[in-house]
């Protein structure tokens, strides 16, 4: 058997992973590059979004305009963004046409021009989108959420804050590229129609002499429950709850999924059927895990009319609490068919694939097969899910509201 | 790719398509009703959505809860959707799930709209509309529609008005269902890793006895109307901008330059849009998108900018949609091409997304499209083809609304007069 996976880390830091799939002529790519939202610098944040559209206005030796137009040209569909961790940058097409592209994504990370009418432009869109969440009170119950829950500068929404973006500088946005555009802790992910030898070749070359700083390591503090309402008149009241928990590289992790599967997988999840289908009292519901490097925690969302948001919030929370009761073997087999059956259906997109192999290592330190997945999953038992939640009860909870009202906010 | 298509007709006149690709690790079944809100009178607005979640509550033999639990039981994942003109539910789940998966589908289509149901999925709807209120941008789109389509029934909204929804009595949800809901009316689509004559096999078994039905829809293509609206929201921090404006239908030859077309104005990316109006930051977004539907089409021209740029975004974009028409370049084209010939590489490793772009088809067309074909059309569109099409479609007349704080862009009050009704 050809090897499936290639993992491999080059002398300047950066790590190649590849992915063979079979039965796709595409590829799909992740970069991933450690400058996120978490090692923005002190009063810079969101300096990383905006380099990253910055890096994007001219590199090596294509100006902004060129360097788009051809990119363009090799039918590439191209997406960026920043996360806590890292600035993403992914991109798919035909394999052979991702593979023609990686010098250009080099360049891009490398030899970026950072020119000084794209600084200002990038900086002015940034404090657009600022400003564009107000608008969305179901964006904003999310970012109000995360900045509320996971402890500083594990929370900051990637955009930055209004103030800083307003100080920020050029000559201080090239310093932080310099600094965190940088071959250490940086992935280069490709998953699909790809030969590993060629891949090999055309990373070595393009990245070759690439050299930068030691990675900036952002260690998270302990969470501690919040209590946020803020105040606008939107039609529904939307509510965000959020609750820690283990990490993602537990030995009891899969034990967890699973239990929040039941809690809000399909749509016999205890939420939707509890919250929506017997008492009809929102359209949207949910809470699904959320993984940093480093710490994990619970998201949930529930947008209700205004009159009906403290019911929503009460049974929101009675559900969650409910789970240390435990849960029923009929429940934790469709949760396993259900996690199973999507990891299966992943594999067939290579974008998806791309993206979860640069995840799994940036986690893990290493690729995991679909066998391995599945026999954790496996694993659980009925016993073992419920002694664990029994255990470990849920909370404590931070509480988000964006609404007209104030709600009664529960002690736990 | 080794992708085979297949089509059946079954005795009660129950069409499946289908499109076998044995590299698949899945199986993706829908099935696709031509019916949706355009097919609805004002009094019953909003029926079509209403009766897709309906469907979830169960059939003679199922209960809600039953519905939602054999669909998590075999892993599936699953949805529905409505539209102006297609209601569709789906399931894309492991090849070994497909008969589960068909009896099931086939049980959803046909429900039992309990009262006790209907009366709590009532309030669910009025959420979901509620929901939308708090979304800019899509209570921006439905004026437009409201506005372009003016005495069609494509000026309804999808949803309906929450105080239409509040009366609507079940007896006539199932009418509606009677009327719409059957073969003549409804397509089978199925793709992936399939065995045809299996499909062919559960479809008679499970859908055999559905009764035809002879549902019709009102042809009629309506013109837009020229206008200018503005509505205004005092919370509001961004201005919001529409332009809709004709364009080729879905039966129309010209559909595939149309797709290029847009892209070259507005795609996120590289396009006319994205250097005129966001590379500077004029706009924060600025799209221009192509929608065709059964017998008409639209162009979208769609802006998300600062209050006091908006009008100075909108100048913009209108002279880019005129200067285009002049000086439309070879490599501008050629590069809209090859991002759009990816989209189709992509979809076709995507058993949902053929399902449904085949099951839509069909829907529209009666016609059967491969990849090949798809890549084949593409690749014959020349500059010229977009020149004769903005020849026949020159972006006039055109419906703009906008949507901001009431301080911003002009000082009409609300709404502003009708050019259209002169």
């Amino acid at each position: 058997m050809p090897e499936r996976f290639l993992v491999e880390t080059l002398p300047s830091g950066l790590t190649l992973l590849g992915e063979k799939m079979a039965g796709v002529q595409s590829a799909g790519m992740t970069l991933l590059t450690p400058a996120g939202g978490a090692s923005d610098p002190l009063g810079a944040s969101g300096s990383a979004t905006v380099l990253s559209d910055l890096v994007l206005r001219g590199a090596g030796s294509r100006n902004s305009r060129e360097l788009t137009d051809y990119l363009d040209s090799l039918g590439l569909q191209r997406s960026s963004s920043v996360g806590t961790h890292h600035t993403r940058f992914g991109c798919a097409a035909l394999a052979r046409r991702v593979i023609e592209a990686l010098p250009t994504y080099a360049d891009i990370l490398r030899r970026p021009h950072l020119p000084a009418d794209g600084f200002e432009a990038a900086r002015d869109l940034s404090l657009q989108s600022i400003a564009g969440i107000q608008d969305d009170p179901r964006h904003t119950v999310l970012i109000r959420l995360r900045e509320a829950h996971f402890p500083p500068p594990f929370g900051r929404n990637t955009m930055g804050k209004a103030e800083d973006l307003e100080k920020l500088t050029l000559e201080a946005c090239r310093a932080d590229c310099a600094e965190r555009y940088t071959p250490r802790g940086s992935i280069l992910a490709i998953a699909g129609d790809i030969e590993f030898g060629e891949l090999r070749d055309a990373v070595a070359s393009a990245f070759a002499g690439w050299e930068g700083a030691t990675e900036r390591i952002v260690k998270p503090g302990p969470i501690s429950p919040h209590r946020v309402h803020e105040h606008y008149e939107s039609e529904q009241t939307h509510i965000g709850l959020a609750w820690p928990a283990i990490e993602e590289t537990d030995p009891e992790y899969y034990t967890l999924r699973l239990a929040l599967e039941v809690l809000s997988g399909g749509m016999s999840g205890r939420l939707f059927t509890e919250i929506r289908e017997k008492r009809g009292l929102v359209y949207n519901v949910s809470a699904g895990y959320s993984s940093l490097k480093d710490i994990g925690a619970i998201f949930g969302y529930a947008g209700t009319s205004n009159d009906r948001a403290q019911a929503t919030l009460d049974t929101f929370i009675d559900e969650v609490h409910r789970l240390a009761e435990g849960i029923s073997q009929a429940e934790l087999d469709r949760a396993k068919t259900g996690l199973k059956a999507a990891t299966i259906m992943q594999g067939e997109s290579s974008s998806a694939r791309a993206g979860a192999i640069a995840y799994d290592y940036f986690i893990r330190g290493r690729i995991r097969g679909l066998e391995e997945i599945k026999a954790a999953i496996d694993a659980v038992t009925l016993d073992r899910v419920n002694a664990w939640l029994k255990n470990n009860p849920p909370g404590p909870f931070t509480i988000v509201t964006v609404g007209p009202n104030e709600l009664k906010m529960p002690q736990a | 790719m080794p992708l085979t298509f297949h089509h059946h007709q079954l005795p009660n006149g129950l069409d499946i398509v289908a499109e076998e690709n044995p590299d698949s690790h899945s199986t993706a079944l829908g099935l696709f009703v031509k019916t949706g809100s355009r097919d609805e009178t004002p009094a019953i607005n909003g029926v079509s959505h209403f009766l897709e979640h309906m469907m979830f509550k169960g059939s003679d033999r199922y209960t809600w809860e039953d519905v939602n639990r054999i669909f998590d039981e075999i892993g599936a994942r699953y949805n529905a959707f409505t539209s102006q003109e297609l209601t569709a539910y789906y399931a894309n789940v492991l090849p070994e799930f497909t008969e589960r998966a068909m009896e099931h589908l086939s049980h959803l289509l046909r429900p039992a709209i309990r009262q006790k149901d209907f009366d709590t999925e009532k309030k669910v709807i009025l959420e979901e509309i509620a929901m939308y209120l708090d979304d800019p941008g899509h209570r921006l789109y439905e004026r437009a529609m409201e506005e372009y389509y003016k005495g069609h029934p494509l000026a309804m909204s999808i949803l309906g008005p929450a105080q239409t929804i509040r009366d609507l009595e079940r007896d006539a949800m199932v009418d509606y269902f009677q009327s719409r809901y059957g073969p003549g009316n409804m397509v089978l689509s199925a793709t992936g890793r399939i065995d045809f004559g299996q499909i062919v096999d559960l479809a008679e078994k499970y859908c055999g006895g559905w009764k035809r039905v002879n549902a019709r829809r009102d042809g009629d293509a309506p013109a837009g109307r020229p206008g200018d609206f503005q509505m205004s929201d005092a919370k509001l921090n961004r201005q919001y901008t529409v332009g809709l404006t004709p364009g080729p239908s879905a039966q129309d030859e010209r559909r595939f330059a149309a797709r290029v077309l847009s892209d070259v104005i507005g795609d996120g990316e590289g396009s006319r849009f994205y250097w005129t109006l966001v590379d500077n930051a004029i706009a924060e977004d600025a799209d221009f998108a192509f929608y065709p539907a059964d017998g008409v089409g639209t162009f979208a021209l769609s802006l998300v900018t600062d209050p006091t740029r908006s009008a100075e975004a909108r100048v913009i974009a209108l002279a880019e949609l005129d200067r285009v028409r002049s000086d439309l370049n070879d490599a501008e084209v050629e590069r809209a091409k090859n991002k759009i010939g990816s989209s189709i590489v992509l979809q076709g490793e995507s058993p949902l997304g053929r399902m449904r772009n085949i099951g839509s088809q069909w829907i529209y067309n009666r016609e059967y499209r491969s990849l090949g074909q798809d890549m084949a059309t593409l690749m014959s569109i020349t500059p010229d083809s977009l020149r004769a099409l903005m020849n026949d479609f020159p972006f006039d007349p055109m419906t703009l609304v906008t949507l901001g704080p009431p301080e911003a862009g002009s000082d009409t009050a609300e709404p502003a007069p009708d050019p259209g009704q002169a």
